[in-house]
């Protein structure tokens, strides 16, 4: 390091790093601009009067009209889809989250005998494209008469969530002090009870960020609520459809549905921030 | 243990079965009936069916260049941002924007914006000259458009895995490599790609399997269209099965779709799951 002593040396190597953070800000600053620039014109465009949006140029100040969200919450359709999606979403991210804590927990502690091979076959349900699973699944619920039901749905996205909840779980059980759970057992806890008195209360955080990626994908899902949905139990994202008709689209109302239904993912993602690479991955990146 | 299971098994395994068996029948769901075993007549009829090649090219075209893309720029962008900038948290947060979108939300912006006579992007490019473009609804453009929605979407999915595996090595490596005098290339090349190896790998087959099922943004924006330009396999098999109710052939289409899917990411599921 004697090297860095001579001042010029040092200089110049400063005035490099300067000239290096500088471009390297001017293509991150362009980058988010980038990204974020078509939502932006989403959001905005919600806020515009129909003159306003279709002008011949483009703008980005004017006075913001909330008439297009009155609009939308009026018309009952949207107002339904959006109780529907709710309940799909809460319901299917707590059943998928009680549903994989039993799988993932045994996975976490015990050993048990092809203990890889079931978490190798859960990863691997993952790979099935949905259309694959969605063709079996239409023919029984509709044979068993739960085509049109929001219950039929909600099958669907706890299948479509159990893969990642469990490989999920399983992480952040594991991340749980095993001396902890053994100490709990000497004071002659069982296996239940150190389950939902020592670790359930450790791993809340990653309990709740799973089960906020579980409701993200639930929420945005629309394959197989679309296929299995009818007028009365469409969710958000299928009712989004039906706005563009081939006559008379109605852009500005259109703009602000896909805000409202883009906002309660964009709050349940900052939620979970601090876990999105370890969720998004399976667990596989902390 | 057992209730989880179960419920995998039921609506699992055997809809499975019941999915393969329905692949060797005849059974259209408009007429009515029962399904007619008929051997391996979807199959064959499929193998020569040039719409069926035809999703395969649009299929594999699109899952290529789509990963490719977004594995170069999510890469080269967790290196710009991976040695700390001002304002990085807020800028990462705000990257990660269009991936938190549902796709169907994107697909509707898609045709918004890119709407000929009133789109934003069209306007932007009249106003310097360029020609007005029908970007979804030209058979050379349709297909590229969508690659470029789908990198434009899951960009951030990558360079969120790629910045946080990057800011996760070891400082002293960087360090070393430098006072070696080695250029920025050979360390991405000879440390930081060895190093990264698993982290990029379940990026990317994350990325292989979500590309592979692209069907939201097909289905807001060209519904296969053109022509056949962007039908692609998960769309083709929703129109034969569920527009046109042949779903005893979408069956057989939907098995070669997952044979498609097993036989190119295989090998790195094997590796995930061998490694946790």
């Amino acid at each position: 390091m004697t090297v860095l002593a001579n001042p010029s040396v040092v200089t110049r190597r400063h005035r490099r790093r300067a000239v290096t953070v500088v471009a390297r800000m001017i293509i991150a600053l362009v980058a988010t601009f980038l990204f974020i620039a078509p939502v932006l014109w989403m959001v905005t465009t919600a806020f515009k009067t129909g003159n306003q949006a279709f002008s011949r140029d483009i703008r980005w100040f004017f006075l913001p009209t909330l008439d297009n969200f009155a609009q939308i919450i009026a018309g009952s359709n949207f107002t339904y889809a959006l109780v529907n999606s709710i309940q799909v979403s809460v319901i299917s991210s707590v059943v998928a989250i009680l549903l994989a804590s039993g799988i993932a927990y045994p996975l976490a502690r015990f050993d048990i005998r092809g203990k890889s091979t079931i978490a190798g076959t859960i990863l691997s349900l993952r790979i099935v494209p949905p259309i694959v699973t969605i063709i079996p699944l239409f023919l029984v619920m509709r044979a068993i008469g739960l085509n049109g039901s929001l219950f039929a749905i909600i099958i669907l996205h706890v299948f479509m969530n159990l893969p990642l909840a469990v490989w999920l779980l399983r992480g952040f059980f594991e991340d749980v002090p095993k001396e902890i759970e053994e100490a709990a057992q000497l004071d002659g806890l069982n296996h239940v009870q150190t389950f939902f008195r020592i670790v359930v209360p450790l791993a809340v955080p990653g309990i709740a960020a799973t089960a906020l990626l579980c409701f993200v994908f639930s929420w945005n899902e629309f394959l197989f609520a679309s296929i299995l949905s009818n007028a009365g139990s469409q969710t958000v994202t299928v009712a989004l459809t039906q706005y563009v008709t081939p006559v008379g689209t109605q852009w500005t109302q259109i703009m602000a549905a896909g805000t409202l239904v883009a906002i309660p993912v964009w709050i349940a993602a900052l939620s979970a921030q601090k876990y999105l690479v370890r969720g998004l991955t399976f667990g596989a990146v902390k | 243990m057992t209730p989880g299971l179960l419920f995998l098994a039921a609506v699992a395994i055997y809809p499975t079965i019941y999915s393969l068996v329905i692949s060797f029948t005849r059974w259209r769901l408009t007429t009515g009936g029962d399904p007619v075993f008929v051997g391996f007549e979807n199959y064959a009829g499929l193998l020569a069916d040039p719409s069926f090649w035809n999703s395969v090219r649009v299929t594999l075209v699109f899952v290529v260049a789509a990963v490719v893309i977004e594995f170069l720029l999510a890469f080269g962008l967790a290196l710009v941002f991976f040695r700390g900038l001002p304002g990085e948290k807020i800028m990462r947060s705000l990257i990660l924007i269009p991936m938190l979108c549902a796709p169907v939300v994107v697909g509707l912006l898609a045709r918004f914006s890119l709407e000929p006579t009133f789109g934003v992007v069209n306007q932007l490019m009249r106003s310097v000259g360029l020609p007005t473009t029908e970007f979804l609804g030209s058979p050379d453009l349709a297909l590229p458009t969508l690659i470029v929605i789908d990198v434009w979407q899951w960009t951030p999915f990558l360079f969120l895995i790629f910045l946080a595996a990057m800011q996760g090595l070891p400082e002293e490596i960087i360090e070393a490599s430098k006072l070696d005098g080695a250029s920025w290339p050979r360390i991405i090349w000879h440390q930081f790609l060895p190093l990264l190896k698993y982290p990029i790998m379940v990026g990317v087959l994350l990325r292989l399997i979500d590309t592979f099922r692209v069907y939201d943004i097909v289905f807001m924006t060209t519904r296969g269209g053109p022509i056949d330009v962007t039908s692609t396999m998960s769309w083709q098999i929703y129109d034969v099965g569920f527009r046109s109710f042949t779903i005893s052939y979408a069956a057989a289409y939907s098995w070669l779709l997952l044979l498609l899917v097993l036989v190119v990411v295989n090998s790195l599921i094997r590796k995930m799951v061998a490694r946790s």
